[in-house]
């Protein structure tokens, strides 16, 4: 078979988009009584389900207090069954505690910590099917929950990825784009201000063609924060209603 | 707003277990349509290539006759064709990366009338698979389903035809919808195309090539060839340094035998391997074809063979007896092929005798590639009978492991055997050059220039545009007869007393818009095609001949650079380049402007310009003119020894012109003979390119267009090492600058021949001078080795270059960038230019190719019909400058022939030569040495030939049935020729430039009368095709300017 052929002439893109259209998102917030806050979202086939706990005291040794912010507790994992072929470990591979501190990292930036001195919070995140841009759905997911939770943030943190493709830059990739092995960008943006929360890539990309990678993921997390956003005001609706009854 | 759909797909892993795979599929309410007749065009985003409105039906391939008939479809009398998207992943999936390509560039290609729509991703056109559908059949459904909203969607006021191969689908779908027709392929083209009979024919071999490829597969065969190994086994083998990929070139004088694999890219690196793989006879070959991209696995070095030293004849499948091969070479096998490069090949059936002897199977025949490089081909037809006199061209199909020969199919005529016509068309097609004439959409676009209608300067070009036509003296210097000026010169003096020296280059860039027809058209051709006795231009001649030929005495737009000289050091000091205006005062040739810079005046009378002044102000203008000349000539000069200090290369490539007469008959051939002029004029094309090329490159660092010149591998220079040390020269290789040193030193006074000879050897030494983008490579490569320059470009000629027209538009947008002004012209990426770079490359080897083939046709035409008994022309003075087992090569000067002579017959006998120094055959044997051959007869007597050594041979042609003929020397004395008085004086080297000149026109003008007197019945054949005397006699001189400015031929050896 000849390779696959990710931007045909006419540009589109394998799965029918063009290349800086988005994938179907959907969100729900405060899936679980039992949490402080949390969400659940897909973007195309990539479905992941966050829970936050806290601000709550520090758990275990006392050492880690910070005196003047909140920890910022992240962990990561991804269900065994979420990847074609089953994986044997949940959670607790290199893999997944990178993951975990980018979310970290991400979050740091966004949660207001120093409110809450010497106090926790937890924000546990799980993937249940993985089809590119794991790390976007987590940091949208998280962001949905911590909302949800009503901890105070600087922002919305919007996360999408981004590619680079035969001189075209492509948002949000799926699982084929990524498997085809070409540069990678992952972005986290405070779409107020436009902020950079987090940046990754670990592909070789040309200097020239970054600026054009960047403002890709750019747009495509500015279009995130406008769906997030509906998400979070029609939420907001809901739970005044229910109040008002 | 978009609609998100699921498809699974299952999949099997290579571990052999099922994958379920689910993939997201989007689909949308409006697909571009890409139809004139579409209601919504904004809505439909049509911004692309339309259909054409003058149809009267859309034609819809189902994705069987896509992948089966894309070649007919390919057809430009096919107009109206929406391939469906599902048809064309079909071609994807099934048929790999080669027809899928060649469908990309149909649907890209501007002057094909057929679109793409993107059916699966139209809301109401995608259709879901449903379970237990075969794909076949759900294929067809979609395209049908395609087809009927595409109907309804220009408001039913077009009928379309889905042309299906799938019989049960036309009783299926052919009632359903009104308008929408269903009906197969044969009965499509039989109802709508009737006098296409290419396409009919081409239809049936196709047809006839399929079958029998289905019936061969049923029978089991054993197994010829072993199989191919899968492309992951090969891609991981590549990468480990276990197998190694190249490209594979087949060595023509032993076609059966021997190929070489050119190492690529970093493989070579690893493995250490300096020189080319070997692999030795057709097992090893294992089914790949000249030129294709292959993965080949080491031998051990047990199996090593040694590369054939000896002299051999192509035809006969040689089993060279007895010889001794030179030291062994990496030996491999082919396990498999990454690309095929297969193309049209040229083949000739054969004749009916051979026919009954292959006897069995009538239906299948082995046909004989004109191309020896290329294995015979099997071909299924009912026809051969009446293709046996014709040149034909045929397409591989596959070649299966089971099968000896490769299976093809026929696809079209070329012509008879032996006649010209059909030759030259062999040689296009064996070339890849397609030359169609110019299509009417692309002629409507261009300036018209008719006496009613006369062509002028428009005010706005006049006041953006320097007026350079009150203020300078602009000439041209090019051969005589010539149509296509694209370059003229100026030279004056500034009030401050420095000089100003001019290069005005056609502007085509104004005529010629980017992607407009006439662009593409031009960029396909690349580059104006000079065969011996035609061209084929690379633009119509409405541009190339007329609005942007700098003709004398009319105002056409230029594209200037002018530098400030210092007045006497000539040191640049200033450069302008701009668009201007210019009118040429003076059309000289090259004869007239020599005679003007030598001081001899006479000439003036064939200068044009000078007819009808007085005598007053002709002797001013006189002057004027003898000036510009004088002076050019001396800036020339300088420039060139400043170029020469830093090592500029002086090469020699032995050329010969045809000379044709009147009636296109071949009167002769003459070496090609340089003026000074022509050394001046080039001189300043070089200067201009230069500074462009360093303007471009600092506007626009990563994607301007340069051409490089890499510096030769010192290993090809042994031989040319090795022959200067059989005439006490040194020659040092080291660096162009000593290169040049040593070759200039490498002169034998008694015989000049020996200085041309090396310097056409170092040439063949030398690597191509290339286009490249400065995107794509380091500084340090750009540099130009024969010319010794830091960056050069083409820039003077793009009336028949397209790199130049390229480089135009780069100076454009570099002028316009340094004024701040917007970048209009949208430039190519660094990428895209790379990729045109290749492809202008490309077009210019098979130019040279062609080039050199036509004028190795005229060569045996010319000898062909000399009686080689008594036509004292057929025997001349050849030189040895090469070695081998069993004969000599030999150069012979007065034709610029070289050729093979053996000294050693068919039947073992070797030369010797007697005391008259005629050579006999007689038994004995030969003995070679690292200068020397020596043949011992068994008699005793003995002759040696040392290498330079100068031999009477004589010139016959070796008739071939299948390929082109071949020139054949024969020595017949070991003695120089003896050359009659009148030739003596057409010999002598140090001649006379100026006499030689007129020797040459004489000769034309004696084949003019002659002409006139006698006719025989060959000329009235040539009558048929012949041309105006003004066309032949002016390729004929406008090739030797073109070799002025060559900057290094291609010559091949034999």
């Amino acid at each position: 078979m000849a390779g696959l052929e990710l931007l045909s002439d006419q540009g589109y893109r394998v799965d029918g988009r063009r290349a800086g259209e988005l994938r179907k998102i959907q969100a729900r917030m405060g899936v679980f009584s039992q949490a402080d806050g949390s969400a659940y979202i897909e973007q195309g086939n990539t479905k992941a389900l966050a829970v936050v706990y806290g601000p709550h005291e520090i758990r275990g040794s006392r050492s880690r207090a910070l005196p003047d912010r909140a920890l910022v507790n992240c962990q990561y994992s991804s269900a065994t069954f979420s990847t074609g072929e089953r994986k044997r470990r949940p959670h607790g591979d290199r893999k997944s505690c990178e993951m975990g501190l980018q979310l970290r990292q991400t979050f740091e930036a966004a949660i207001l910590t120093q409110l809450h001195p010497r106090s926790q919070i937890d924000i546990y995140v799980q993937v249940l099917q993985a089809d590119g841009g794991t790390y976007a759905a987590c940091v949208n997911a998280a962001t949905l929950a911590v909302l949800d939770a009503g901890i105070p943030m600087r922002d919305f943190v919007c996360a999408c990825s981004a590619g680079f493709v035969d001189g075209t830059a492509l948002a949000d990739l799926s699982h084929v784009e990524e498997a085809a092995g070409g540069p990678q960008l992952a972005l986290a943006l405070l779409p107020a201000s436009g902020q950079i929360a987090l940046l990754e890539m670990d592909a070789r990309l040309h200097e020239d063609h970054l600026e054009r990678v960047l403002e890709a993921a750019a747009r495509a997390a500015r279009d995130v924060h406008t769906l997030l956003d509906r998400v979070v005001r029609q939420h907001v609706r809901e739970a005044s209603v229910l109040l008002g009854d | 707003m978009l609609q998100k759909r699921e498809k699974v797909l299952l999949l099997r892993t290579f571990q052999g277990r099922t994958l379920r795979i689910v993939r997201e599929h989007y689909l949308r309410p409006s697909v571009p349509c890409n139809s004139p007749l579409c209601p919504r065009p904004a809505a439909c985003r049509n911004d692309g290539k339309l259909l054409s409105g003058d149809v009267t039906h859309y034609m819809v391939p189902d994705w069987k006759v896509v992948q089966d008939y894309l070649e007919i479809l390919e057809f430009p009398e096919l107009k109206g064709i929406i391939f469906m998207q599902t048809a064309c992943q079909a071609v994807q999936h099934q048929r790999g990366r080669r027809q899928y390509n060649k469908l990309r560039n149909l649907l890209k290609d501007a002057r094909h009338d057929c679109v793409l729509f993107a059916n699966e991703f139209q809301q109401s056109c995608y259709l879901p698979r449903e379970r237990g559908e075969s794909m076949e059949k759900w294929q067809t459904r979609s395209i049908y389903k395609a087809a009927v909203w595409y109907y309804h969607h220009c408001q039913d006021r077009m009928p379309i035809i889905m042309v299906t191969e799938d019989e049960e689908a036309v009783p299926q779908y052919g009632s359903e919808t009104e308008g929408v027709f269903v009906i197969s392929f044969k009965n499509y083209l039989d109802n709508f195309w009737p006098d296409l009979k290419a396409a009919h024919e081409l239809c049936d071999s196709i047809l006839q090539s399929r079958r029998e490829r289905e019936n061969e597969s049923q029978e089991s065969h054993r197994k010829e060839y072993p199989e191919h190994l899968p492309l992951e086994v090969l891609e991981a083998g590549i990468k480990s340094g276990r197998y190694i990929q190249g490209i594979l070139n087949v060595n023509k004088h032993r076609a059966q035998i021997e190929a070489f694999v050119r190492l690529q890219g970093a493989s070579s690196k690893d493995s250490g391997l300096v020189s080319d793989i070997l692999i030795h006879g057709m097992k090893a070959r294992n089914r790949s074809i000249h030129g294709d991209m292959v993965v080949v696995e080491l031998l051990p070095k047990s199996d090593w063979k040694g590369r054939t030293v000896a002299l051999c004849e192509n035809d006969s499948d040689d089993k060279a007896p007895g010889e001794s091969p030179s030291e062994p070479m990496p030996t491999g096998r082919v396990v498999g092929i990454l690309q095929k490069n297969w193309r049209d090949y040229v083949v000739t059936f054969p004749s009916k005798e051979e026919v009954q002897s292959q006897g069995k199977n009538a239906q299948k025949i082995l046909v004989t590639p004109w191309d020896y490089r290329i294995p015979k081909i099997r071909i299924s037809t009912q026809q051969a009978e009446a293709l046996q006199d014709f040149r034909v061209v045929v397409r591989i199909d596959s070649w299966e492991s089971t099968s000896v020969y490769p299976n093809g199919h026929f696809v079209r005529v070329l012509g008879r055997i032996g006649d010209l016509e059909g030759e030259i068309a062999t040689i296009l097609v064996e070339n890849n050059i397609s030359v169609a004439p110019f299509s009417e959409a692309q002629m409507c676009k261009m300036p018209v220039n008719t006496p009613e209608n006369p062509w002028k300067v428009s005010p706005e070009e006049e006041r953006e545009r320097r007026d350079l036509r009150k203020t300078h003296l602009v000439f041209s210097i090019d051969p005589k007869g010539c149509e296509d000026v694209d370059d003229t010169l100026s030279v004056r003096t500034l009030t401050n007393g420095n000089l100003e020296l001019g290069v005005h280059i056609a502007d085509v860039t104004h005529f010629v818009a980017p992607n407009s027809y006439v662009d593409i058209e031009a960029k396909t051709r690349a580059t104006t095609y000079y065969l011996a006795d035609r061209r084929y231009d690379m633009l119509p001649s409405i541009l190339s001949s007329d609005l942007c030929s700098l003709l004398g005495g009319v105002d056409r737009y230029a594209v200037s650079i002018m530098w400030e000289l210092d007045k006497t050091s000539y040191e640049i000091k200033e450069v302008w380049y701009g668009r201007t205006i210019i009118r040429s005062s003076y059309k000289l040739f090259y004869e007239a402007a020599q005679e003007l810079l030598d001081g001899n005046f006479n000439i003036i009378d064939d200068i044009p310009e000078f007819r009808g002044l007085d005598e007053r102000s002709r002797q001013a203008k006189l002057e004027e003119l003898v000036w510009a000349v004088g002076k050019l000539t001396d800036i020339a000069r300088h420039v060139r020894a400043k170029r020469d200090l830093c090592g500029a290369l002086e090469l020699e490539g032995v050329e010969v012109r045809v000379q044709l007469d009147e009636k296109k008959n071949i009167r002769d051939l003459i070496p090609k003979q340089p003026l000074e002029v022509h050394e001046t004029v080039a001189e300043c094309m070089i200067l201009a390119n230069h500074w462009v090329a360093k303007k471009i490159w600092e506007s626009f660092p990563h994607q301007a267009l340069l051409r490089q010149h890499p510096p030769p591998h010192q290993e090809f220079f042994s031989e040319l090492r090795e022959c200067a040390k059989a005439k006490g020269f040194f020659i040092d290789t080291r660096s162009n600058k000593t290169l040049a040193d040593s070759l200039d030193n490498a002169n034998d006074p008694d015989d000049p021949i020996v200085n041309r000879l090396l310097r056409s050897m170092a040439t063949q030494a030398m690597s191509n001078a290339l286009y490249f983008s400065t995107g794509s490579c380091a500084e340090e490569e750009f540099h130009h080795y024969g010319l010794a320059l830091d960056k050069y470009t083409h820039f003077t000629s793009p009336i028949r270059r397209y790199a130049d027209i390229i480089v135009h538009r780069l100076l454009m947008a570099a002028i316009s960038k340094d004024k701040k002004t917007e970048v209009t012209e949208n430039l190519f990426s660094n990428k895209d230019l790379e990729e045109l770079c290749r492809h202008i490359n490309n077009r210019n080897r098979a130019a040279q190719h062609s080039q050199k083939q036509s004028t190795e046709l005229f060569q045996c035409m010319y000898f062909k019909d000399k009686d080689q008994e008594t036509e004292e022309r057929c025997i001349a003075d050849g030189v040895i400058y090469s070695i081998r087992t069993n004969g000599v090569l030999v150069f012979i000067p007065r034709f610029g022939i070289k050729g093979a002579a053996y000294l050693k017959n068919k039947d073992g006998l070797v030369i010797s030569c007697g005391p008259d120094s005629r050579s006999e055959w007689k038994p004995g044997s030969l003995q070679r040495f690292q200068n020397k051959i020596t043949s011992t007869t068994t008699a005793g007597d003995s002759v040696t030939f040392h290498l330079f050594d100068h031999v009477t041979v004589r010139i016959s042609v070796q008739a071939s049935r299948c390929h082109s003929d071949t020139i054949r020397l024969e020595i017949m004395s070991n003695k120089p020729y003896m050359i009659p008085d009148t030739e003596l004086l057409h010999q002598s080297a140090p001649l006379l430039k100026s006499d030689l000149v007129k020797e040459v026109t004489r000769s034309v003008e004696e084949a003019h009368l002659a002409q006139e007197v006698k006719g025989n019945i060959i000329q009235e054949d040539f009558q048929k095709y012949c041309q105006t005397k003004g066309r032949s006699l002016y390729t004929l001189l406008e090739e030797i300017r073109d070799l002025a400015l060559l900057d290094v031929s291609d010559s091949h050896g034999i």
